[in-house]
């Protein structure tokens, strides 16, 4: 067994306060009390236990939020949901996560490559973590706590390691150590060295059960955290901002955190939604399509910044909430025998599908189209503006001009030719078309009716034209497509 | 490698320590085959460069220019992946494009009003990895926004091509083919390679792009127009 357990230091800080981005001193309170702080903060003369009174008078711009523990439980399951990506077995330890990583060193090449992703992936999402490996859950946690970094791999090097550990990593509570304290104990090594029963007397019981499980003792058996598949996790940011840029910073830690969630679950997602909540006001939602299920964090991030270059935000925003309850599963693939690996044909059309949503993200819904094809003779029925990936083909026809008007253009007519800047001179032969009078078939001579004879035509700089003439009097003239 | 002297063609192979000024250099990255053999001729890569802008700078309307592009997009078509067009001057006619070949399905069109979006759309085609061909109107474009899109040309191996209005000739311009249209004679349609990567070239190219044939019309009399002269044949001229 090789127990990791993350620690995270200023947890109800970090909890409370996912962006800092190092502009202004951050603090949480308890009762009064400044119980946690960032480093501006402490270096401004702010320190744990202060009033907040004297806090703000040291740091006039502090921003001081109360301790939330929903907050931090809400914030400590988006971490496990970052570390089931390593392992399955993850538990929640008040605030600290434990990994169980025997299972995981070989697929992710080994334990420091592991731990460097991790809190890599960490970090993204907002977290700052230390962490200690033991082969016990509570022995790692202690490492965590009083000597972060430290590696044991084997029990019999526990109580060594232990040893020099102070008496409050055990976090048993004050009336527990106080006895203790008094008659001169202060580390783990110390605790160890006296006989047992001496410790029994001062009531120090408890605290021998919490150490025998530490050294691998007894059992101290750990459940395993699950999550269900759907993802809702919330970002408050320190003050209410608007620039896009500060809303895009937490938005992708959400991302990252989401990401890692959804990898651990080998899922995707195809839509989210993403509300930016305004201080009084209804939030802004943001719908975020990817056309195809994904889980990489650059593209939510990179529809997210379409999305908000395109609205205007009726108020600055004070937290951001991530939703998204419809999760696909994506399997992963296989590495090549030879590493790199062309894009499949899955991949191919998930980055289609996806382009399109992202297209239409910036510049609207129907400014990007496909065209699909219909076998109506009626040239301007030939196409129509389809869903990309929906669009049928057409019927070929030759002698057919690339290029279409909108509306038929109507040609002056000089000595019985067609006339644009010019003469136009028609090729011999003639195609008609004669359509659309289903359309209106009570009416004598329906609006949609087309009953023409096209031509192509040669205009005055030699550009070659298609145009028709109307086979009802007064048989007009028009130009109906260009040959491109 | 193709020499006048065929005498000398020999010698100047085995030297490699003499260099023709009027070899087209080995581009590194092959072109893709534009379907006019007499234009891949002339185009380093022996086709549509690929991973570079090309413009195609031209005025006229109903000469056959975008005919000339047909070819590479009917081959593209065939592959997985969108064919996208960025503001197009006008409705395709879907007939006509599946006549030659095209697959139209696979045909993604973009309409974007402002310059920089076409841009930023084009770009983002590039980015995706999803994209087989792009054609791209630009009637308003500043060189720094080319530029932009030439370093997103870079990475993506795809011919990229820009129609462009021909006063734009006069401008600098990133893209390492310049081509220029207009009509020719005899419904040819005449090319004007403006830059190329190696020597310049210095006579125009005459192509059939039209898969009809046209009679014709110039040789009436009967046409009392200016640009309708008396046609003066250039002194090379190809006719694929």
């Amino acid at each position: 067994m090789l127990w990791l357990a993350l620690v995270f230091p200023e947890w109800p800080l970090q909890a409370r306060f996912r962006t800092r981005d190092g502009t202004r001193p951050l603090a949480v309170s308890q009762g009064q009390r400044v119980i946690a702080l960032d480093a501006i903060a402490l270096a401004q003369g702010v320190r744990v236990g202060q009033r907040l009174a004297d806090a703000l008078a040291l740091a006039p711009d502090l921003v001081i939020r109360s301790r939330e523990p929903a907050a931090e439980t809400a914030a400590l399951q988006d971490a496990a949901g970052c570390a089931l990506h390593f392992t399955p077995h993850v538990s929640l330890d008040d605030d600290a996560l434990l990994l169980e990583l025997s299972g995981s060193l070989k697929l992710f090449g080994g334990l420091d490559t592991l731990l460097r992703t991790l809190q890599r992936t960490l970090a993204a999402a907002g977290f700052e973590s230390v962490s200690a490996c033991a082969p016990t859950p509570r022995a790692a946690r202690w490492l965590a706590l009083g000597a972060p970094g430290q590696r044991v791999r084997n029990v019999a090097a526990l109580p060594g390691a232990l040893a020099p550990l102070p008496l409050e990593v055990t976090g048993a509570g004050s009336g527990a150590l106080l006895p203790l304290r008094d008659a001169g104990l202060r580390t783990l090594g110390e605790l160890m060295a006296l006989p047992r029963s001496a410790l029994a007397l001062r009531d120090a019981g408890p605290l021998l059960t919490l150490l025998d499980q530490a050294l691998g003792r007894r059992p101290d058996l750990r459940v395993d955290h699950s999550a269900p598949p759907r993802l809702d996790s919330r970002i408050e940011l320190p003050v209410p901002r608007q620039d896009s840029d500060v809303l895009l910073f937490a938005a992708s830690r959400l991302f990252s955190a989401a990401c890692a969630r959804l990898a651990a679950a080998q899922s995707g997602v195809g839509e989210c939604a993403l509300e930016l909540e305004h201080e009084g006001q209804p939030p802004t939602v943001l719908t975020l399509r990817t056309g195809q299920p994904t889980r990489d964090p650059r593209v939510l991030a990179g529809l997210a910044r379409e999305h908000l270059a395109r609205i205007a935000l009726p108020a600055p925003v004070a937290a951001l909430r991530l939703q998204a309850t419809d999760w696909l599963l994506m399997p992963g693939r296989s590495r090549d025998l030879f590493g790199a690996q062309a894009p499949s044909l899955a991949e191919t059309r998930a980055a289609a599908a996806l382009l399109v949503e992202r297209l239409r993200a910036r510049l609207g819904h129907d400014k990007v189209h496909a065209l699909s094809g219909s076998a109506d003779p009626r040239p301007e029925c030939a196409q129509q503006p389809a869903e990309p990936g929906a669009a049928r083909p057409g019927q070929a026809r030759t002698r057919r001009p690339l290029w279409l008007l909108t509306e038929p253009e109507a040609l002056a007519e000089r000595d019985g030719q067609p006339w644009r800047h010019g003469p136009l001179h028609c090729l011999e032969d003639s195609e008609r078309i004669e359509a659309g009078w289903w359309d209106g078939l009570d009416a004598p001579l329906a609006a949609n009716e087309a009953l023409r004879d096209y031509r192509i035509a040669i205009g005055p700089r030699q550009e070659v034209l298609w145009i028709y003439r109307e086979h009802h009097p007064p048989h007009r003239w028009y130009l109906h497509g260009v040959f491109g | 490698m193709k020499h006048r002297n065929a005498a000398l063609a020999p010698v100047l192979q085995q030297r490699s320590d003499i260099w023709a000024a009027n070899d087209l250099p080995d581009s590194a990255q092959p072109g893709i085959p534009s379907g006019h053999p007499a234009l891949d001729a002339e185009l380093p890569g022996g086709g549509w460069p690929v991973g570079e802008l090309t413009e195609v700078l031209s005025d006229c309307q109903g000469h056959g220019e975008m005919s000339l592009l047909l070819p590479w997009m009917a081959a593209a078509s065939r592959r997985e992946g969108w064919l996208v067009w960025v503001s197009p001057p006008a409705r395709p006619h879907l007939p006509a494009l599946a006549a030659a070949g095209l697959y139209t399905p696979r045909l993604l069109l973009i309409d974007a009003e402002r310059p920089a979006e076409r841009v930023w759309a084009l770009r983002q085609a590039l980015e995706s990895g999803a994209c087989t061909g792009l054609a791209g109107w630009l009637d308003k474009a500043d060189t720094a926004m080319l530029r932009r899109l030439q370093l997103a040309a870079r990475a993506t191996p795809l011919p990229v091509l820009l129609f462009r209005p021909a006063h734009d000739r006069q401008r600098p311009s990133p893209a390492g083919l310049r081509l220029q249209l207009s009509p020719g004679p005899a419904h040819a349609l005449r090319v004007d390679i403006l830059k190329r990567r190696g020597r310049p070239a210095s006579t125009p190219l005459y192509l059939r792009t039209r898969a009809f044939s046209m009679p014709p019309p110039l040789s009436s009399p009967s046409l009392p127009s200016p640009a309708a002269g008396p046609i003066r044949r250039p002194a090379l001229t190809l006719i694929a």
